[in-house]
């Protein structure tokens, strides 16, 4: 128990780099400003929060009359279990199968389970940090309106305890279950891609059928019926899923005898769940562990004329950079899944959810519906549309941090700053072009959109998408991550890539504003547009010269 | 020609003292050998010379030019061996020295024979279409080594280059060395095999907490003692705590 307990301190510290930041900000004073950040980000995100938990109260009014009340603690669980057993995915992958730390950890004298376990709390104190947002304001809010006793809340606090266990417990059975399949043969890396892909689909059509009961209506009406009808979205799920009726059971419930049961079932369930992984972990953890990383190559020796092929006859520097980010970038597979795929899939994903409906409560309808009065709108809502498609994923904001410790090859090679950031900014505008590509296929099928208001929208993503690269880009530079040990902290948990996304979205609300601004003083259509391309291509041209001038100094500044 | 001023490197906004006024000269056709236990500002110094690391103060010239500004210039004639072969994982041995070779702009028929040359040295000719991720550590190390020596640079600086070698390609390291030297170039490395250092190196330098303790050739260095007799008795007494 110890060894369990020092192994889960241990991950602890690493995962959350508690060790680092300590010495960061208390022995070095590096930093500080991170902290100062981190800190208006939460003060950021606290209005949202009040909003949430103000329309919990709101639905909760509605729902009391009823004696429904209880339907939303089940849907704020049910959400939260949800979330991780969509998202938690990628965690599991990475904690059990990708950390660094497993190449120290094997050899020790530790068993499997207790590996497996160590990861699983760690991955558990990140899903509690995850999952308050959607389950803190459900059960604050309820708790609050609802003027609950005292044993509501050691309830609540004991349900939301448990609460990512079963979800994470069954993501990591089938991961576990995966990687010993796929621990076999040489084309690992496709194996694990393909595993990924397919779970990305189930949830994406675990997504699909929640959108087809929902039916995209919001009257009042409609959520009534979401909260009470016998064959509801949530009274489906829940009774296909009965931890979460439990769990809101034990909860309102309080000490009462039903309130206890239901405590007990839901901690049973979980421990019991928790007990199965180990044992499996025991069986199967190491044996789809073990050699994983190896990579077999067949030994064979080139013959002068194949030598002589491949050998290239001098690519321009910006040409070869090039290549290089592009074949790490696509060869490492949780690059891959959050570059291009994410390009590919999140279109296909909103397609998804517009059409989840059906007849007029359809999205997509209804943003035809919305955008017909003016032609205008439906230019700037398909360019909207492509500009998330294409620009809203990872690739510009780690493209320094994804180099890691080899940034130090960047630094020695006789290639300027500028040509090694033309080459990257090249890469990950393909990436975005290639977004607004596969958005612009996806706007002509569902808005039926004419050439000339296509050609229009994409040329506005191309422009803007010149721009948001180029903040990206300086965001990551800014502070590159390269001292992590596992490529999912690169690109999946880093700040930057978070930060980016803010700022984009900050960029396209301004855009909005300036939009209705321009609309409100009666500015002719054709004017708005040309205005928004000579706006965008100059702020385009004035970030790009800012990333270079930024890029000559950091090149000399970033210590490896 | 490696020309160190005076350079100093402190972390920690002062509190340590990695590198502390170091003046250094390493002259075209030499090899240079530069010893410290572990922590004495080797790794930093050899940083500082290749541009991965800024000095607080002082100056450092690479054939005349000054690494801050004429630092491409620098670069184009210099190559790097990190003391852990940390390389491009995903890409194949030949990709990567198709990559050195574009960044340093060497022509083809060089780059193929020189290509060739080095694999069959190192007997890496039938991993090299294989990805880096396949090798193992030693594999690594011979891919940089044969990275860093294929724009055939005017100065080479190696940081603990032996480590993970078979003695087979250790022995060819050292020739190949040698071999640079002899065209009149400059190679700066550091070691911790003694042998190694008495054996190859036409001047040594030992550096202890940041600052040079002795310098000069083997006989300069065991004149300062006449009692010792080997470089690694003179190297404990230097280096004493």
């Amino acid at each position: 128990m110890t060894r369990l307990l020092a192994l889960t301190r241990a991950g602890l510290r690493s995962n959350f780099g508690l060790s680092v930041l300590r010495h960061r900000l208390f022995v070095v004073k590096k930093d500080r400003w991170l902290a100062v950040l981190i800190g208006a980000a939460a003060l950021g995100v606290l209005p949202s929060v009040y909003g949430l938990i103000l329309l919990v109260q709101n639905i909760y009014l509605a729902l009391k009359p009823l004696g429904q009340e209880h339907a939303l603690l089940t849907l704020g669980v049910l959400g939260g279990q949800l979330f991780i057993l969509l998202f938690g995915l990628y965690y599991v992958i990475s904690a059990f199968y990708f950390s660094r730390d497993l190449e120290f950890l094997i050899p020790l004298p530790l068993k499997p389970w207790e590996v497996m376990a160590s990861k699983f709390a760690v991955i558990l104190v990140n899903e509690y940090l995850t999952v308050m947002i959607i389950v803190l304001p459900v059960l604050v809010g309820y708790g609050v309106i609802a003027k609950s006793p005292f044993a509501y809340w050691v309830n609540g606090v004991l349900v939301y305890l448990f609460l990512p266990v079963i979800p994470l417990a069954l993501v990591s059975l089938l991961v576990v279950a995966l990687m010993r399949v796929v621990n076999i043969g040489r084309k690992k890396d496709a194996l694990i891609l393909i595993g990924s892909v397919l779970l990305i689909a189930v949830s994406m059509g675990l997504q699909y059928v929640m959108g087809r009961s929902s039916r995209g209506e919001v009257s009042g009406q409609a959520m009534t019926k979401f909260f009470t009808s016998p064959d509801s979205l949530l009274n489906i799920v829940g009774s296909r899923f009965p931890p979460s009726i439990w769990a809101s059971k034990a909860i309102a419930g309080g000490f009462s005898a039903s309130g206890l049961l239901n405590l007990a079932l839901f901690a049973g369930t979980s421990l019991l769940l928790f007990a199965a992984i180990l044992v499996l972990a025991e069986k199967l953890f190491y044996r789809g562990l073990v050699g994983l990383s190896e990579v077999s190559g067949r030994r064979r020796t080139l013959s002068k004329a194949q030598m002589s092929q491949r050998v290239s006859s001098g690519r321009h520097a910006v040409r070869a950079v090039f290549a290089r980010e592009w074949r790490i970038m696509n060869r490492t597979p949780i690059f891959l899944l959050n570059g291009i795929l994410v390009v590919l899939v999140v279109p296909v994903v909103f397609v998804l959810m517009a059409k989840a409906g059906s007849g007029r409560g359809d999205a997509g309808s209804l943003l035809k519906l919305m955008t017909s009065a003016n032609p205008l709108f439906t230019i700037l809502a398909a360019a909207a549309f492509m500009v998330v498609c294409g620009s809203l994923n990872g690739t510009s904001s780690s493209t320094f941090s994804r180099e890691g410790t080899q940034f130090w090859i960047s630094r020695v090679i006789p290639v300027s700053a500028r040509e090694q950031v033309a080459a990257k900014f090249l890469h990950s505008y393909l990436v975005s072009v290639l977004g607004t590509a596969t958005a612009s296929a996806i706007a002509v099928w569902l808005l039926r959109l004419g050439i000339m208001p296509l050609l229009a929208a994409a040329g506005l993503s191309l422009v803007a998408g010149l721009f948001l690269t180029s903040l990206g880009m300086m965001i990551d530079l800014a502070r590159p991550l390269l001292d992590w040990t596992n490529p999912q902290k690169a690109i999946k948990q880093n700040l930057n890539v978070l930060l980016a996304t803010f700022a984009d979205v900050g960029v396209l609300t301004a855009l909005f504003f300036v939009v209705r601004f321009m609309v409100g003083a009666k500015v002719a259509a054709g004017v708005v547009l040309v205005l928004l391309y000579l706006g965008l291509a100059a702020a385009s041209a004035a970030a790009y010269a800012a990333l270079v001038r930024f890029a000559e100094r950091r090149y000399r500044e970033i210590e490896v | 020609m490696i020309e160190l001023n005076h350079v100093s490197k402190s972390y920690n906004k002062g509190k340590v003292k990695a590198v502390d006024d170091l003046t250094l000269t390493v002259r075209p056709g030499e090899i240079f050998g530069f010893l410290g236990p572990n922590g004495a500002g080797k790794t930093t110094t050899i940083k500082m010379i290749v541009g991965l690391l800024r000095p607080d103060a002082g100056t450092i010239t690479v054939d005349g030019l000054d690494i801050e500004k004429d630092a491409l210039k620098c670069k184009a004639i210099t190559t790097y061996v990190p003391d852990y072969p940390n390389v491009y994982e995903r890409l194949t041995g030949l990709e990567f020295l198709n990559f050195i070779g574009d960044v340093y702009g060497v022509p083809k028929a060089e780059r193929l024979d020189r290509i060739g040359k080095w694999l069959d040295i190192f007997e890496l000719s039938g991993a090299v279409a294989n990805p880096i991720q396949s090798y193992s550590h030693g594999m690594k190390q011979k891919i940089v080594l044969t990275a860093a020596l294929l724009p055939a640079p005017r100065v080479m600086v190696l940081d603990e280059p032996l480590v993970g070698l078979d003695p087979r390609a250790a022995h060819s390291l050292k020739e190949l060395m040698r071999e640079h030297c002899g065209q009149g170039k400059t190679l700066f490395f550091s070691t911790h095999i003694m042998e190694v250092a008495e054996k190859l190196c036409d001047r040594i330098g030992i550096i202890d907490k940041g600052r040079l303790v002795a310098c000069g050739t083997m006989e300069e260095l065991k004149a300062l003692d006449r009692t010792q007799q080997s470089l690694e008795a003179i190297f404990l007494e230097l280096t004493e705590k």
